[in-house]
């Protein structure tokens, strides 16, 4: 299959949230493999569990009332879950680094954009500011904010959703991952917005090569980007395979869910139509 | 920023009218400082009648009402040509702007002294309460704050008089310093005494006022620092902080406290109001002369125009305390200070 | 996949139609504090409900007479705590527990009575203000940024100085000054529910103001104002105390439990008990209904829960 160097192996990954209303199985045993400078998608129905599968392998899953409570997350085939949150923090942000759905409240309101990226460089690298704000303002240019010189000093209330979210990108990439989450980043955007973003993203992925996991409930933004699409559902994997597979002979579209949900199939025609 | 502020000056002009206004009507309701004057035999009905027609008081009340407010701004913007708020039943001789200046300093020591103490107390206990939701600490401290919000102020007060003044006579139950000081080996007039001596013997006396007025605050404002870090150690930038890769006392000190602190440095602004109607209740108390129980004794004493000064200074310290509540906010929150 | 029996579905189906009110009262229930404050709060309404027998007879105005004492004992007045009067009298030789019931009767009268109307007056206010906004809502806003202006206490003192005492008088001044909170409250709501699409469709189809405001708005403010409630009980019942403390509440020989501290106060020195009780009820009761406010906001903004 791929003989690329896998980089991230999650085996039966169980994520539990501990609710007063009893414990949600949020991520119930779910397998995942990216290799080295892959795109993966990652898509399924709100609350099956990618979200979650993403801030586990960040372990960023508030506790309480999350709880990782089984499985291993393999990377450069370290088990992550075994990592001291010391060693787990020197990670995040520099060997692995996410962004998240919601650029306009992701970024520190009282801060400007140049400190919030410059921070995430100097936490990693043992460079002095001025150095730091260079390299700031050459991922600014990077991810395509026009005038980056006077950017850096703004704060995120004076940007665009869509600057907000290319801020998020140049922060991420400013240590060259190896792998980049990127959960629903071009969700909350406008649909011109939305593909000037996976543009960049796609652009940005040839050009330094990281592994990409794109979480989405929308299968049109992982058709052209990802290699590898996994489908879950209900906290588990239920196909995994390439993108043309997946879209020649869907197995577990929404109708083979509909179906497992016990209800009769719901007729489809397309499969990028899913409603997911 | 400026226009704001220029609008918010504005509002307050409008807003210092209708309060001027609802305090005169409310203090006529009270009762007549002349007609008291008039029954008071040392006093020759001759010179009433020329003080009440210098206040306008022989012409109906728009005009008295106008005359006073056009009196009170003169005083208050051009202390020499005003009359100095009007003069006094209680204290023959002085005028309210005198006995206000002179009280003043004691309420606004106290007042101080314990909201500096109740933030110093409470913002830590509630930053850490919030960081330990439902912890153990996280009860006792949010069961303390609620000891401190259910206390009678008076009660406590007195609780304290009984146990710290009367059965271990640990602490002065009254007044504002000793008369006497030793010094150089012998008692000296308190004036007379080194100003560490003066400083130390009236922190001495001040401690159980000082004590009373900053429990009453702990409480409230810990449960505020507390609901405002628990508010933003939700925020996704918190979460964006840790991605980073951030330690969490970075994560903590630089980009969730930072942001938790914006509206307790507002509600610094807020609180300025209450410093006299606190202080009424604990002066009265520990008997401290100060404004708080010149506001009583003025009110009910019928010292009209000392308690209209009064009612007028401290609408204008609560107006004042918001606008520097804005601006606090302002400078604090960088999302307002560019809009 | 599994075969359910007809009950098991039924069951099934059932599950999750939990009400949004056993829902709270679920969590609430499992709310230590808040149900600590709830049982302290019940504790106190039984005490003032049956404050008849529990007083053992006693009226709380009858002065005890020199005749009626026992050996041993020297004056009516100023009893230590004793078999017959379990928290002795008072300077008049009033039985103290009796008065102790009797007070928190009309003490928490004021401060339910008094919450109560200003939450109304609030939460009508703040509706109106709300809905209709504009100049109307602007002029409204700055009436009640100008009460809010104005420092409480002093102007209670001088309203209860002009009015008094009494325990109508007391609740109108309590309310005068108490309705603002609440007003802005509902008005913050209304304001950000205004635009919703369902009050949109109440509109299209041809509802009337008065029945959007009060059929579709009101009942989303019933979470804060239902914890507005139990709190200001609290801070109502110890202005009731603080006002009848600088002389100006209920006027004896009602009791209250803040002119009982009133008197005791210039009975430290010789009877401190007499500050002890009517203190510790207010504190109490007080206590009790905060721990309860906080219990029912939790369970109300289950947000905070996460």
């Amino acid at each position: 299959m791929d003989n690329r160097e896998i980089l991230v192996d999650i085996k039966n990954l169980r994520t539990f949230f501990y609710t007063e209303d009893g414990v949600v199985p949020a991520v119930d045993g779910i397998d995942l493999t990216i290799h080295r400078g892959e795109v993966v998608g990652l898509v399924g129905e709100s609350g099956c569990g990618k979200s979650v599968t993403a801030l586990s392998i960040m372990r960023l899953i508030a506790n309480p009332p999350g709880k990782i409570v089984g499985g291993e997350i393999f990377f450069h085939g370290e088990d992550l879950l075994k990592k001291s949150d010391d060693q787990m923090r020197l990670i995040r942000g520099d060997k692995i680094s996410m962004i998240f759905q919601e650029p306009m409240t992701s970024l520190n309101p009282v801060y400007t954009i140049g400190d919030q990226i410059s921070e995430a460089i100097t936490l990693h690298q043992k460079i002095d500011s001025a150095e730091a704000k260079k390299r700031t303002i050459d991922m600014l240019h990077l991810v395509g904010i026009p005038e980056p010189e006077r950017r850096f000093s703004q704060y995120p209330h004076e940007m665009s959703g869509g600057m907000r979210q290319r801020v998020m990108i140049a922060m991420a990439l400013s240590c060259n991952p190896e792998l980049l989450i990127s959960d629903e980043a071009t969700t909350a955007l406008d649909v011109t917005i939305q593909a000037q973003i996976l543009d960049l993203m796609r652009g940005l992925q040839k050009k330094l090569g990281m592994a990409v996991l794109i979480i989405t409930h929308n299968l049109a933004v992982v058709a052209e980007m990802a290699e590898t699409i996994n489908i879950a559902y209900a906290g588990k994997i239920v196909e995994s395979a390439t993108a043309k597979e997946i879209f020649k002979s869907p197995r577990h579209d929404q109708r083979a869910i509909a179906s497992h949900r016990g209800h009769g199939p719901v007729p489809l025609s397309h499969a990028q139509r899913l409603p997911f | 920023m400026r226009n704001f502020l220029v609008r918010r000056l504005l509002l307050i002009v409008p807003m210092i009218v209708a309060i001027s206004l609802i305090i005169f009507i409310l203090l006529t309701l009270q009762g007549d400082p002349f007609h008291q004057l008039l029954m008071n035999p040392h006093v020759r009905p001759e010179d009433v009648q020329i003080l009440m027609h210098n206040w306008n008081w022989d012409k109906p009340l728009p005009i008295r009402y106008f005359n006073w407010l056009k009196e009170f701004v003169v005083s208050t913007f051009a202390p020499r040509a005003g009359n100095g708020w009007g003069f006094s039943l209680l204290a023959p001789g002085t005028n309210a702007r005198a006995l206000i200046l002179q009280k003043l300093p004691l309420t606004l020591a106290l007042s101080g002294g314990s909201i500096l103490l109740s933030i110093i107390i409470a913002v830590p206990i509630g930053i850490f309460s919030a960081l330990h939701q439902y912890g153990f600490g996280d009860n006792v401290g949010t069961f303390f704050a609620f000891f401190g919000m259910s206390m009678p102020s008076f009660w406590f007060g007195i609780m304290l008089i009984i146990i710290f003044g009367l059965k271990l006579h640990w602490f002065p139950i009254s007044g504002m310093h000793s008369d006497m000081l030793p010094a150089g080996g012998q008692l000296v007039d308190f004036y007379a005494a080194p100003w560490l001596a003066r400083l130390v013997n009236r922190a001495w006396y001040m401690a159980l006022p000082v004590s009373v007025l900053s429990l009453l605050g702990v409480g409230g404002w810990m449960r505020y620092t507390r609901s405002s870090m628990l508010e933003v150690v939700r925020q996704d930038y918190v979460r964006t902080a840790r991605a980073k890769g951030a330690p969490e006392s970075v994560v903590i000190r630089k980009h969730a406290l930072r942001n938790a602190l914006i509206p307790i440095i507002t509600l610094v602004g807020l609180t300025l109001p209450g410093i006299v109607g606190g202080a009424m209740i604990t002066e009265q108390v520990f008997a401290l002369d100060g404004m708080g129980r010149l506001t009583l004794q003025a009110v009910l004493g019928n010292d009209m125009f000392v308690a209209m000064a009064i009612l007028m200074i401290d609408s204008l310290l609560v107006l004042f305390g918001s606008l520097l509540a804005d601006i606090l906010y302002a400078v604090a929150d960088p999302r307002v200070r560019y809009s | 996949m599994k075969e359910y029996t007809a009950n098991e579905e039924l069951k099934l189906r059932e599950a999750p139609t939990e009400t949004y009110v056993s829902n709270i009262l679920r969590r609430l229930r499992r709310n230590r504090m808040g149900m600590l404050g709830l049982a302290m709060v019940f504790v106190v309404l039984v005490a003032v409900i049956f404050a008849g027998p529990l007083s053992f007879g006693k009226s709380p105005y009858a002065m005890l007479s020199p005749a009626d004492l026992k050996p041993g004992q020297t004056t009516p007045e100023f009893m230590t705590p004793n078999r017959d009067h379990i928290l002795g009298t008072d300077e008049l030789g009033r039985d103290a527990w009796s008065r102790l019931l009797y007070g928190g009767r009309v003490s928490l009268l004021i401060g339910v009575v008094a919450s109560l109307t200003s939450i109304f007056l609030g939460t009508f206010v703040g509706l109106v203000s709300g809905f209709y906004g504009g100049w109307f809502d602007n002029l409204i806003m700055r009436f009640t940024d100008t009460m809010m202006s104005i420092p409480t206490l002093p102007l209670m003192v001088v309203l209860a100085a002009v009015l008094k005492g009494g325990v109508l008088n007391l609740i109108l001044i309590l309310v005068v000054f108490g309705w603002m909170g609440d007003a802005r409250l509902v008005r913050g709501v209304t304001l950000s529910l205004r635009e919703q699409e369902y009050i949109e469709a109440a509109r299209a189809v041809g509802a009337s103001p008065w029945r959007i405001m009060f059929r579709h708005l009101l009942p989303n403010t019933a979470a804060p104002i239902i914890v507005s409630f139990s709190m200001s009980i609290s801070s109502l019942i110890i202005y009731e105390a603080s006002l009848s403390y600088l002389g100006l509440g209920i006027p004896q020989p009602t009791p209250s439990w803040g002119n009982m501290l009133y008197n005791a106060q210039n009975y430290i020195f010789s009877a401190p008990q007499l500050v002890w009780f009517p203190g510790l009820a207010i504190f109490f009761t007080s206590l009790g209904f905060n721990f309860f406010g906080d219990g029912l906001r939790d369970a109300l903004d289950p947000k905070l829960k996460l």
